[in-house]
């Protein structure tokens, strides 16, 4: 592995100082002059027709500006899926900014703005709308019965999309095995639950040219959706960059309604609006679907599997959204690829109903996958009496395979049983006693779950953005500027890439700082999401940083009268190899920006045409591959067998992620990955009125997330470093894996507590109790 | 209807305008453009918006600021003083428990009234305190590794 | 929050002024003190119509004093004043007040108030289960005078007390309870920031000899309306030596007195198995507290 200086340090940036103090840089805390505050009047139906609309009384309220109703906005179908393109032909348009048809109880049907959010409040009661209630259906099964309300012309049982996928021959794999085992497995809803709402300021020019501010994971998805909803060249929209934002996970990766009903609020007034969601319209905006797979599995009396069989049912709620696209990724790495099996077909469905639409979560269809694949093996293990650590690596793929997605490349880099057997050993897996076993009314189990594979972003996925870029510039002080349009979430981006252009530039990480971006001046990018910002963006910054150091190196050729090949940056200078000299990078911008005459010891000198100007370098590229970073992740648990309730006790974690650029934000993210991976298997779950569709849990009265009370005192994390061949300095990626895994990795060590396997999350304790039979 | 209400915040005197039901939150953010605490669900429910009102942690949220006549609020910008970080920030800072960023505030509100109570308090301890607060980025390992540091190097008199 | 319709805040000095606004503006008035519930109230659709907030905070009504009558609590007296009491912290029959006074979060506590923590009757709440066990009297004011109501009467419905118009709660009296007294709650949440899923809170007081002279097992969180006595429990206890026999007989005759709700936090049927069995801890605990 390359030695570096800066990455690998656990370097901490600007940012958490800003935070610590105020954090003034969050979207929800843009204020222009003049701003006025719009609401959105969502529909109390989940399936209805708008018949009429007065908004006469509102519009005479003291203070409202303008007002909003479908007729006013381009009725133009998309799809608000930020990282591809509008009209990719993978996903559904199917979407209206503002419709007279509602879908899901909590369809916006009008806006205000006013002077004061109290004011649009108020006059949101003014409005008076006419509905005509339609018959609703709120879940799969009955939607995609025949004669059941149908929620789009084009979609016939309900059905948004049927992808298949088959390999081999399926009956012959069930023909060649000794035993075959079947299950189904179900999800619920979870919110990523990002602390800072969904919020946006939008701002027109006299000639319509909008400017907008929004707290969103996706700059450039922003800005061709709304765009694309208004019908709107892209040329007149310029979003800026926020310096970071409060959390998203996945659920800030779509247009929201918001955008472009500010947009066309603030076309109408002349006058900035800002829309900030109140956290029960949050908790109706995104959602991780809902997913029901059903497992067939053959197997061989030693391990193997001989035939792997599955069906996932999606709910994606009124409007496809992200279910077109996270049902396939579910079907890849949630299903098929994590481990080996010639004979495989997987069946996915995506099912319109009367419900909340759903939207992106980290992970996007791996952890409804995992729990299925997950607990289905320890099963099987169970019941055949085999090793569940030896099973897992008797069918997983081994380092230098072809790459299961795409041949073309190789897993260059999978250290997944180096992973394993790490883990197992920290967590003293031999130690463990046979399910149920443990005596007493408190018993204790381990378990544990793998994301054996997972795969960021476009491989084998042509519609999915992908390219990264990045600008970065010298100042006269020997300090570097970087931009880049990928949005920090709080997975620190905007220090891990700085430490990635300061190691290229033998500078110090703090000499590198993260600086303004916004769509007008700087290179495309896709989301921060995929686990994809550190290799993809990192890739970017690193080819960036690689062409400016060509110049500095260009400038001080001529400065020491000496070839390139000759010199190297090191430790803020640039140094002749083979003799003394050197010059510190500050010496070489400043000589490159100075006028025509430059000062020294000898008196003024005159300066070349070749060495002038900003030494600065751009870089805008797909990155070389897609390797695969392995997560698993071991649990102690104990259960009271007298009230259900699971306490976790201990986490140990192994990742391959390739080299760590960052450790202290690496274990961040794990941690954090727990903490949601731990609600989604324990307690969260966005409930409806099962008669209006209405939310139950609008709020965090109601929608219970682990606080640090439930939290296990010890996370321990590994990190397997591998030396990636195609990623900047060695690097993987991390963020998704970590929250797949704990769902399976806790039910099964429910399992092996209390023997009672739950196949439905999350697993309340009600759940753990009538599986004791004490209810 | 609008009245005045006369407190301090951060050590100045302020005598604002409000109505009824409005909240503290509200005032800070809205009227005096002091944005550290953050709403997050306006609802009691997230900690976001922790700020202190006579020494003791609160939801701005849901504190209305016609109860406030006469009170001391501090807020998260009155607790560096002349450029000096307190000791929770710079722990927060050094330990990494800082990601997105959006609940730090109201955490270290929070644990600024308990630290200025417990001396030396343990893991568990400091799980309780800051139940009141959710985060959703860090899985709470760092903030509570701080907090503990903050506390080893906090003086009770100090407060 | 919104509270649209509200008009007019008042932060009355004198509880006439109170009691004149109450009159003012009827059922368009709400008592407010630490403010902490408004919220839940109003985006449950609990508070439509109302005009009027009044802060009974500068009625001095934040007094904690032990008297011949008991621990007296004036209403405005908040969780985390009532914690640092040293009655509160050390009286073993208290104990079910102090494990409940524990609950909420840090900021609750500093400004949840005692009288509006009971004055809400929200079934899913600690303290007035805990309340209740120790035989907590309601005082209340109003047009008619001060009079004083015993908690089991004062939760009428859900989110209902018993107050008629113009009344509103002034404080909370903890009455001296006889033999060796001592008592103890147990809630089961789902994080450390819930409203109760069920909740128990169990006093047994015992005579020299450890017969048990009075016993209260009182069950909230969704189990009734009200947070409600399970008097067949009860009635096992009494007149009995406290073996672990007993308390074990005891807590199975809980869920005969429970009418459990099903709900989008628990079905009734495991509300009733908890109840069960959080008695039974609860006992344990209780117990445990004399030794």
């Amino acid at each position: 592995m390359t030695k570096t200086n800066v990455v690998g340090q656990s370097v901490i940036g600007p940012d958490a100082l800003e935070k610590v103090r105020g954090g003034k840089g969050f979207p929800v805390n843009v204020n222009l002059p003049g701003m006025l505050h719009a609401k959105l009047l969502r529909s109390p139906y989940a399936h209805a027709r708008v018949l009429n609309i007065d908004t006469s009384e509102a519009e005479k309220l003291s203070g409202v500006k303008a007002v909003l109703v479908p007729g006013d906005v381009p009725q133009i179908k998309f799809c608000p899926v930020y990282f591809v393109p509008t009209m990719a032909p993978s996903m559904i348009q199917d979407m209206l900014v503002m419709s007279e048809t509602v879908r899901y109880a909590g369809q916006p049907v009008a806006a205000v703005a006013a002077t004061s959010p109290e004011i649009a409040e108020q006059a949101l009661q003014l409005i008076d709308v006419d509905y005509e209630e339609l018959e609703a259906v709120f879940d799969t099964d009955s939607a995609m019965q025949n004669g059941a309300p149908r929620l789009h012309e084009e979609a016939e049982n309900n059905i948004a999309k049927n992808p298949v996928f088959e390999f081999g021959d399926l009956e012959a794999g069930f023909a060649d095995a000794d035993h075959i085992f079947e299950g189904t497995y179900k999800t619920q809803r979870a919110h990523t639950c990002y602390m800072e709402p969904r919020v946006c300021v939008v701002d027109s020019d006299v000639d319509g040219r909008l400017t907008v501010h929004s707290s969103m994971q996706h700059m450039f998805g922003l800005r061709e959706k709304l765009a694309f909803v208004l019908d709107l060249p892209e040329s007149m929209v310029n979003v800026i960059k926020p310096p970071y934002i409060g959390g998203g996970f996945g659920g800030k990766l779509d247009l929201g309604y918001i955008e472009p009903v500010a947009a066309l609020l603030s076309l109408k007034t002349e006058k900035p609006v800002r829309i900030e969601q109140t956290r029960y319209e949050d908790f109706i905006t995104t959602t991780r679907n809902p997913i029901e797979v059903y497992l067939k599995t053959g197997i061989k009396s030693d391990g193997t599997f001989t035939a792997r069989y599955a069906r996932s049912t999606l709910d994606c709620g009124a409007h496809a959204t992200h279910g077109a696209e996270v049902i396939m990724v579910h079907g890849m790495f949630g299903i098929l690829l994590p481990y080996r099996c010639v004979n495989q077909t997987w069946e996915g469905r995506t099912v319109y109903t009367n419900n909340m639409i759903g939207g992106g979560y980290r992970g996007y269809g791996s952890p409804q996958g995992a729990f299925a694949i997950e607990s289905q093996i320890d099963e099987i293990c169970e019941e055949l009496g085999l090793d569940p650590i030896e099973f897992r690596l008797k069918n997983a793929h081994k380092e230098g395979d072809p790459h299961p997605f795409n041949p073309e490349f190789t897993l260059s880099t999978y250290r997944f049983e180096d992973c394993l057997r790490q883990a197992a050993a920290r967590i003293d897996w031999g130690q463990r006693t046979p399910a149920g076993s443990a005596t007493g009314t408190i018993k204790r189990g381990i378990g544990f779950g793998c994301q054996a594979l997972w795969v960021s972003g476009c491989m084998g996925f042509p519609d999915i953005y992908e390219h990264s870029g990045a600008i970065i510039k010298l100042n006269p002080d020997g300090t570097a500027n970087l931009s880049n349009a990928t949005v920090d979430m709080g997975s620190g981006q905007n220090v891990t890439l700085c430490q990635i252009a300061a190691e290229e530039l033998g500078l110090q990480a703090d000499q590198v700082r993260m600086t303004y971006a916004d769509t007008e001046t700087v290179p495309f990018d896709a989301p921060s999401h995929a686990s994809r910002v550190t290799y993809s963006a990192g890739t970017a910054v690193k080819a960036a940083a690689a062409n400016v150091k060509k110049r500095l190196l260009e400038v001080a050729g001529v400065m020491l009268e000496t070839t390139v090949d000759d010199l190297k940056v090191q430790d803020g200078h640039v140094c002749h190899q083979g003799s003394d000299r050197k010059l510190s990078i500050a010496e070489v911008v400043k000589r490159a920006e100075s006028p025509f005459v430059q000062m020294t010891a000898e008196g003024p000198q005159p300066t070349t045409i070749g060495e002038k100007g900003t030494i600065i370098g751009v870089a805008s590229m797909a990155p070389p591959s897609n390797p695969s970073p392995s997560s698993v992740e071991f649990v102690e648990i104990e259960v009271d067998t007298e009230t259900g309730v699971v306490k976790v006790l201990k986490v140990v974690f192994a990742h391959d992620i390739g080299k760590v650029i960052n450790p202290s934000a690496a274990q961040g993210q794990v941690e954090g990955g727990f903490q949601q991976g731990m609600g989604y298997a324990l307690m969260e779950n966005i409930l409806f009125d099962d008669e209006t569709g209405a939310c139950l849990t609008a709020d965090f009265l109601d929608y219970k997330m682990p606080t640090a009370v439930e939290m296990p005192p010890v996370i321990d994390s590994i990190f397997i470093e591998s030396d990636e061949p195609t990623g900047p300095f060695g690097a993987k990626s991390l963020s998704e894996p970590c929250c797949t895994v704990p769902a399976p990795a806790i039910a099964n060590a429910i399992y092996n507590a209390v023997g009672v396997r739950v196949r439905e999350l999350p697993i309340t304790p009600e759940k753990i109790l009538a599986g004791l039979g004490k209810l | 209807m609008k009245k005045s209400v006369s407190f301090e915040v951060n050590g100045q005197h302020q005598e604002l305008a409000v109505a009824p039901s409005e909240t503290l939150l509200q005032v800070l953010r809205d009227q005096l453009r002091l944005v550290g605490a953050k709403r997050g669900c306006d609802s009691g429910g997230c900690g976001c918006c922790t700020v202190h009102v006579d020494g003791k942690a609160v939801y701005s949220c849901m504190t209305f600021a016609r109860s406030l006549q006469n009170c001391k609020v501090t807020t998260i910008e009155g607790l560096t003083k002349k450029d000096e970080l307190d000791p929770l920030q710079t722990a927060f800072v050094e330990q990494g428990a800082v990601q997105c960023g959006y609940c730090t505030c109201g955490m270290i509100m929070s644990a600024k009234e308990f630290l200025s109570k417990h001396e030396q308090p343990d893991e568990d301890q400091i799980r309780h305190a800051i139940a009141g607060n959710l985060c959703r980025c860090t899985g709470y390992h760092k903030i509570v590794r701080a907090i503990k540091i903050a506390g080893q190097t906090t003086d009770l008199a100090g407060e | 929050m919104s509270l649209a319709s509200v008009k007019e805040y008042f932060a009355p000095d004198g509880t006439e002024k109170v009691l004149e606004l109450l009159e003012t503006y009827g059922d368009g008035a709400l008592i407010v003190a630490g403010g902490s519930f408004v919220h839940g109230l109003d985006a449950r659709d609990l508070l439509t119509g109302v005009e009027a907030l009044i802060d009974i905070q500068n009625l001095g009504l934040g007094q904690i004093t032990l008297e011949a009558a008991g621990l007296s609590i004036g209403a405005t007296v908040t969780f985390s004043e009532l914690r640092q009491d040293n009655e509160i912290q050390t009286a073993t029959a208290l104990g079910a007040v102090r494990d409940a006074l524990n609950c909420p979060p840090l900021q609750i506590r500093n400004v949840a108030t005692i009288g509006g923590n009971i004055a809400a009757a929200c079934p899913y709440f600690d303290l007035p289960t805990a309340l209740m066990s120790v035989d907590g009297v309601v005082q209340a004011c109003g047009p008619d005078g001060t009079r004083e109501i015993e908690m089991q009467a004062f939760f009428s419905s859900l989110f209902q007390n018993s107050l008629v118009a113009g009344e509103f709660v002034t404080g909370l009296l903890l009455p001296p309870l006889p033999g060796r007294s001592s008592s103890a709650f147990i809630k089961l949440e789902t994080n450390a920031n819930d409203l109760a899923i069920v909740n128990v809170a169990v006093r047994v007081s015992l005579d020299e000899s450890g017969i048990c002279q009075q016993a209260r097992v009182v069950v909230g969180g969704g189990v009734a309306e009200t947070p409600i006595r399970a008097t067949a429990a009860e009635t096992v206890l009494q007149g009995e030596r406290m073996t672990d026999e007993l308390l074990q007989s005891a807590s199975a005759e809980v869920p005969s007195d429970l009418q459990p709700m099903s709900d989008h936090r628990a079905s009734a049927a495991y509300r009733s198995a908890v109840a069960k069995t959080l008695t039974k801890r609860a006992l344990a605990r209780a117990l445990a507290r004399l030794d």
